[in-house]
């Protein structure tokens, strides 16, 4: 591989604190202009069925893009983020995310890191199990 | 689980169909709501025009538009996969066309949600001189929750 490696395979990303609280649910679903009740609305995610408001699916995909973007700390940029979601998580409940570089490669000239991602509940549990393919540089500018 | 497949014919030439939402600007706004969103709080600075801007503005940009519904086929619906993907940074300013598609429709047999079906879509983002920038994809499985098996992994 070509010049200084920016990436190292095994290197770690966070653990990385979170607690999504409703106002960030609101402000996300304005961002989206889409308001589901059982976003912001107790009663209504107990009646589906749900133990409480849910932190939206894609918020989560961008909370993992910061974390990744913070872990470059200018290093590079993100090409990819993507997250499979496994289980809810509750608004205003602690969350950890947790990643490694899993591949250190280089393509069109550039090096790239691919990365394996996940946010964990308080239990444990991954609740969404995520990727993201970062790239030395800053994307041509 | 129905008698025969819910992927009747009508239904599988929505695959590939595109549909074209209109432009949209990547703006210090969208940017500023954005990171109010995923940073908590104000930005201390607004990147100046033509400079990057990161990727989770992209939820902005999208809701500037409406894509078209896919049918109801069962009852129930959720969100189960999502995917950004970038070709270059976004940058402060610049004019994206967006066009949406149903990139799959799949069936499933099993599993957490027994018979479901999964929608795959996503929206891809042009530039001016008509390059991809930009992907945001993502997988809705529809279901009948009276024959989900419940929570936990599949």
């Amino acid at each position: 591989m070509s010049g200084e490696a920016l990436f190292r395979e095994g290197e770690e990303l966070g653990p990385v604190e979170l607690r999504p609280d409703q106002g960030q649910v609101i402000r996300y679903c304005a961002l989206q202009w889409a308001f589901p009740a059982f976003f912001y609305d107790e009663a209504a995610a107990r009646a589906q069925g749900m133990p409480g408001t849910l932190v939206p699916g894609p918020l989560k995909v961008g909370l993992l893009y910061r974390a990744v973007e913070a872990w470059l700390g200018g290093r590079g940029w993100v090409r990819q983020v993507r997250a499979t979601h496994r289980r809810p998580d509750l608004v205003g409940r602690p969350v950890v995310i947790a990643g490694r570089v899993v591949r250190v490669y280089e393509e069109g000239g550039r090096q790239r890191a691919d990365l394996e991602l996940a946010v964990i509940n308080e239990e444990g549990q991954p609740s969404v199990r995520g990727f993201a393919v970062v790239e030395a540089g800053n994307g041509g500018r | 689980m129905p008698e025969e497949s819910l992927l009747t014919d009508e239904v599988r030439a929505l695959v590939g169909r595109e549909t074209r939402l209109g432009r949209v600007q990547v703006t210090a706004r969208a940017f500023r709501r954005a990171w109010e969103v995923y940073a908590g709080g104000p930005p201390a600075e607004v990147p100046a025009e033509g400079e990057p801007v990161p990727g989770y503005v992209i939820t902005g940009l999208e809701s500037e538009s409406e894509a078209p519904v896919f049918p109801d086929l069962l009852p129930n619906s959720l969100l189960i996969a999502n995917e950004w993907s970038f070709e270059r940074p976004l940058r402060m300013g610049e004019w994206l066309e967006m066009v949406h598609r149903v990139t799959d429709v799949r069936e499933r047999f099993g599993g957490r949600f027994g018979y479901s079906i999964d929608v795959l879509s996503e929206t891809a983002f042009f530039d001016a001189e008509g390059r991809l920038v930009a992907r945001s994809g993502r997988t809705m499985t529809q279901y009948s929750a009276a024959d989900a098996a419940g929570g936990g992994e599949e």
